[in-house]
């Protein structure tokens, strides 16, 4: 594997930012830490880089313990939120800086400098100023910067977001193809959820300075294991409900009126809290089908691809989205709820 | 990499101990006398020499403290453990440096209980030299390098190294000297402890006096400074605000000659206002021969005392005044303004509501700019003063007079300490940590509102005769190098110049035999070593106190904030003191002089330094580092290049401050090492004022020159097209 963080530790003072992680990164894949502000997602990223270091625990790179080593003694390199393109010198002068840092003789470091270029698609310029260019082109650069110097490591620091919506996508998309063209192995900080979902092999979702779950992408969307994974991945509605055993694999929960039988081996019987996915809420003119949720529309709104209701129930008031947009229910309306299995999460006590 | 540092460094201390003279020498290193008596003679020996031939069996657990690095060093141990053992080392080592040089002295050991515990000391140690320093510098890197191992300062020796560095000439050059004066006012002559002497002291009735106040001689020299600094405070700060409120908010045609106006001060030697004032007001003024002349009134004296001094120097720090208060005013936001004027507030209101208030910090700021430049000014209440003392003259009668009475002076300075501290922490009280920041990141679109008719004239009517009142007594500065006797005889001569600057040529060659020759190149010499080390230090701790997080950080700020409240004239008379005996006995070198320019001048730097770094965005540094940069390449590719106005601005005032300081360095002068501003100071005081004018001419023409030549050498920041990026584009 390439990282290997053993109950890190980092404290400010007497607040610790991360309080004890210990997880692990193969070698060729792209992995991300996802969490709100403040949860130590960055804090573990910069001490990946070797830009803080950790007050208690190990961190070994490609192997090697470089827990108490400087950024320049550890074989990686990032890419800024702000890119830290160095305005004083032209994009081949900062591709090359590494290189020359390095102790790459000026002749091979700019051949190398020019090649990375290459690689993000920005031949040709070479000799312009950081300032010239669009915030895309600059992002590339600041990529193609950390690139030349083959680190075992790359880390990004929410490179995407100071770009517009458009571009965002466009730049993860490349992102992600460079990383499996090169086999790269990434370490990617983001606070938002689409994007970790849509880059990652693995996610590691931090919350106040710990590890809340960690998996695939589909493992944290369909299986969140708290509440606050619940709401942090994906819009849901948390709910009060019941949950009745049936078999080993298969357990009822009680949402007010409706029973829905879901596939989760692990949920306890009585009293737990219910996440609901607004997509998994099919919206019905009352009455509906025999083991719908009965309610009233509270709030509508128009999106354009589909509509927004807020409704009342007996579980309390759920939020759904309903594709169809062409006959919309008015606020005060009596509707029907027919929720899907796989929307349905229990998510504990 | 860390670990072979630790042994390159430990076999510099211990080729310090073995290969250079310990103790300093009188004729210093140059001369090579010292090579052939390296292990026999006393004053030679190296330190290994002293401890086992001449018997200075206390230099023995430093050097076992180095091979004790050395081994550490060597041994293949882990980087955790080694840091450790190496830090501690190396820690036992300075401490056992510190407890010899400081318990044995000239006359053997420096303490009666000392001598009571050891018995009677035979040796003795003079100024610590070339070896001891080494092996000093050697101690204080293994600690950073010990310290770096175990991972602090991010585990970068070099930050760890420029740390340790920084901190430990603080204290030497900055902390140590100030308490040591301030421990003097409780001392007697002999160095014995007496706290009540302290107190006799400073109960003196010509300290406190008030008898001014119903008539019957003068008051006490607190009461002189303390008037004399708060008038000089209000009046420069209002008049600052006058001219930044002209040169911003009113469309006056001349703002570029303002501007000028505010740099001349600056290289100009401070008591040179003075000269001017004596050439117009003086007894042989122009206005006195003129009163006389034309209306047979007897000329008087009244330009010397209070009135003298007061004018002086509120010519002098006005535009100090206004290089503060224009970035003030400049900040205040429009946008306020405007929301001001559209909730109903008159031009007039909003003035008074919401645009002074805005500036507070500014005039709180001005005020103890102008306050603590008054109660440190020397040359001004030399000049002009009379009878009328001041706490800076005085504490200069007390060194240099026939009092002879350093604990006075000590005394004295204590007073003009806690006045510059109260100073320093009221102005805190008033600003207080409310934020007036108007400049924000978002564009600011709004339009200046211009001043009120009624401030705009009072503004103009107070500001404008000034500026014309400044020009006119540097013109009569620049004329009076010219005349021969002012007051008497009006003839055109260069005679004043030949008499400074006479370059003869005779068959030997040139020979330079002008009056001033010598202290011009000596102020030249020394001002030109020190402004690189002073924007250097300056920069350097700058740069460590905005990019690195430590314990200590914020004692270390006010520690370098100490040495910029606390006027010069205690800091001259600290040096005097702290460094005239063993370990450090620099007084009468020139290393001494330079020493007091760079900590002295260092805050500026400093100061400038945070405020540019702060603007450069911290990943830039971070992104260096992740791309293979180690710190000391970071520093040189990518922080200086982006600093450039900072350096040469830290070099420039690091020059000129130098070249035109007077209170700290005329306890410090030597015949052999005279300084340009001494030495007019001295003719000024002999009454030859046409040579001080004319040598006071040519410093300024020698300053200008110098920015000049700083400016190229430095070059300015070649930045993309867009210069706000340098902030980065993060949020």
């Amino acid at each position: 594997m390439s990282v290997r963080f053993t109950n890190v530790v980092k404290r400010y003072g007497a607040t610790p930012a991360v309080a004890g992680i210990s997880f692990i990164v193969e070698s060729g894949t792209l992995v991300t830490l996802l969490g709100p502000s403040g949860c130590g997602k960055t804090t573990t990223l910069r001490m990946i880089a070797g830009l803080e270091l950790p007050s208690e625990g190990r961190i070994e790179i490609a192997g090697r313990d470089v827990t108490n080593l400087s950024a320049t003694e550890r074989d990686v390199s990032m890419v800024f939120q702000s890119y830290a393109l160095f305005p004083h010198m032209s994009v081949l002068e900062n591709v090359a800086y590494g290189l020359r840092r390095s102790g790459v003789a000026g002749a091979e470091a700019t051949q190398r400098a020019l090649e990375g270029l290459a690689q993000v698609g920005l031949e040709g310029y070479g000799q312009r100023q950081p300032s010239e260019l669009s915030g895309g082109q600059q992002q590339r650069v600041a990529v193609a910067r950390a690139l030349v110097l083959k680190p075992s490591v790359l880390l990004f620091d929410e490179p995407l977001s100071n770009l517009d919506a458009r571009l965002r996508r466009q730049m993860r998309e490349e992102i992600r193809e460079l990383q499996q063209r090169l086999s790269l192995t990434v370490v990617y900080v983001t606070h938002d959820q689409q994007e970790a979902m849509a880059v990652s092999d693995r996610i590691i979702v931090m919350n106040a300075g710990r590890i809340e779950q960690e998996g695939s992408p589909r493992d944290l969307y369909e299986r969140p294991a708290t509440p606050f994974l619940a709401r942090f991945m994906g819009e849901s509605n948390p709910a009060k409900g019941q949950v009745r055993r049936l078999d080993r694999a298969r357990v009822i929960v009680r949402l007010g009126s409706t029973e829905i039988e879901v596939g989760d081996s692990s949920a306890k019987e009585g009293a737990a809290t219910v996440a609901v996915r607004p997509e998994a809420i099919t919206v019905e003119a009352a009455p509906g089908p025999a083991n719908a949720l009965p309610g009233t529309i509270a709030k509508a709104s128009y999106l354009g691809t589909h509509m927004e209701y807020s409704i009342d129930t007996a579980a309390g008031t759920l939020f759904a989205t309903c594709p169809r947009v062409e006959r919309p229910l008015p606020v005060g309306a009596s509707v029907a709820l027919v929720l899907a299995p796989r929307g349905v999460i229990v998510v504990g006590v | 990499m860390n670990g072979r540092a630790a042994l390159l460094w430990s076999l510099a201390g211990l080729l310090g101990a073995m290969a250079l003279p310990w103790y300093a020498l009188q004729e210093g290193l140059g001369t090579g006398a010292w090579l052939s008596g390296l292990w026999s003679s006393e004053d030679y020996a190296d330190g290994v020499a002293q401890m086992a031939v001449h018997g200075r069996w206390w230099l023995a657990p430093v050097f076992a403290a180095l091979l004790w690095c050395l081994v550490i060093a060597v041994l293949p141990l882990k980087a955790e453990r080694r840091g450790m053992l190496l830090a501690g080392g190396a820690a036992a080592g300075i401490v056992l440096f510190g407890l010899q040089a400081f318990a044995v002295g000239l006359r053997g050991w420096t303490a009666g209980w000392l001598v009571a515990l050891f018995g009677e000391m035979e040796q003795h140690q003079v100024g610590i030299g070339a070896g001891a320093t080494l092996v000093l510098t050697a101690l204080l890197s293994l600690l950073a390098i010990g310290l770096a191992l175990r991972g602090a300062f991010g585990g970068d020796g070099f930050v760890a190294g420029a740390m340790t560095a920084v901190t430990a000439s603080i204290l030497l050059f900055t902390a140590w000297p100030i308490l040591h004066i301030l421990a003097q006012a409780f001392q007697n002559g002999d160095g014995a402890w007496q706290p009540l002497l302290a107190v006799q002291r400073l109960a003196e009735a010509k300290i406190w006096s008030l008898r001014c106040l119903w008539g019957g001689g003068g008051c006490g020299v607190f009461w002189n400074t303390l008037v004399l600094a708060l008038c000089c405070g209000i009046g420069s700060t209002a008049l600052g605000l006058a001219f930044a409120l002209i040169a911003t908010r009113t469309d006056f045609r001349f703002k570029k000659t303002l501007r000028v106006l505010t740099v001349l001060p600056i290289i100009t030697p401070p008591f040179v206002i003075g000269l001017a004032l004596i050439l117009v007001f003086g007894r042989s003024g122009l206005v006195n021969q003129f009163l006389d002349w034309g209306f047979g009134v007897a000329s008087t004296r009244w330009i010397y005392g209070f009135p003298g001094v007061f004018l002086a120097q509120l010519f002098a720090f006005t535009p100090v005044a206004f290089l503060v208060l224009i970035g003030v005013v400049e900040g205040v936001s429009p946008t306020l303004e405007e929301a001001s004027q559209t909730l109903r507030a008159n031009r007039w209101d909003t003035f008074v509501t919401v645009s002074l208030p805005l500036m507070r910090p500014g005039l709180a700021n001005a005020f103890l700019v102008g306050f603590i430049e008054s109660i440190a000014d020397f040359g001004n209440p030399i000049v002009l003063g009379g009878d009328f003392g001041v706490l800076s003259t005085e504490i200069y009668f007390a060194v240099v007079g026939a009092q002879l009475d350093y604990g006075r002076a000590a005394a004295l300075a204590l007073v003009l300490l806690s006045l510059a501290l109260g100073a320093f922490f009221l102005q805190r009280l008033v600003v207080g940590t409310r934020s007036y920041a108007t400049i924000s990141g978002k564009g600011d679109s709004g339009l200046p509102t211009p001043l009120p008719k009624a401030a705009r004239r009072a503004a103009q009517w107070v500001a404008l005769p000034w500026a014309g009142f400044t020009m006119i007594l540097y013109g009569f500065v620049f004329v009076g190098g010219f005349v021969k006797i002012w007051g008497r005889d009006y003839t055109p001569t260069l005679g004043h110049y030949a008499k400074a600057f006479a370059i003869e040529r005779t068959p030997e060659g040139l020979i330079w035999s002008g009056a001033a020759w010598n202290s011009f190149w000596t102020t030249v010499e020394l001002a030109a070593i020190a402004a690189p080390i002073t924007a250097g230090l300056g920069l350097l701790a700058a740069w460590l106190m905005v990019r690195q997080r430590f314990a200590g950080r914020g004692a270390l700020e006010f520690a370098t904030m100490l040495s910029f409240a606390v006027p010069g004239t205690v800091i001259g008379v600290a040096y005097v003191f702290a460094f005239n005996v063993p370990p450090l006995e620099i007084t009468g070198t020139a290393m001494i002089i330079v020493l007091c320019f760079v900590f002295r001048n260092m805050t500026v730097g400093l100061r400038a330094g945070m405020a540019a770094m702060s603007q450069i965005d911290r990943s830039l540094d971070e992104a260096s580092a992740t791309l293979r940069g180690r710190a000391p390449q970071t520093l040189f590719y990518v922080v200086m290049p982006l600093l450039r106005p900072a350096i040469v601005g830290a070099l420039v005032y690091g020059f000129v401050r130098a070249v035109t300081t007077v209170s700290a360095v005329v306890f410090l002068v030597t015949a052999e090492y005279d300084l340009a501003t001494t030495y007019i100071i001295l003719r000024v005081i002999n009454g030859d004022y046409g040579l001080a004018i004319a040598y006071s001419c040519a410093l300024i023409v020698l300053m200008l020159a110098a920015i000049v030549l700083i400016q190229l050498l430095v070059g300015s920041r070649r930045l993309g097209r867009r210069a706000p990026l340098i902030q980065g584009v993060r949020a």
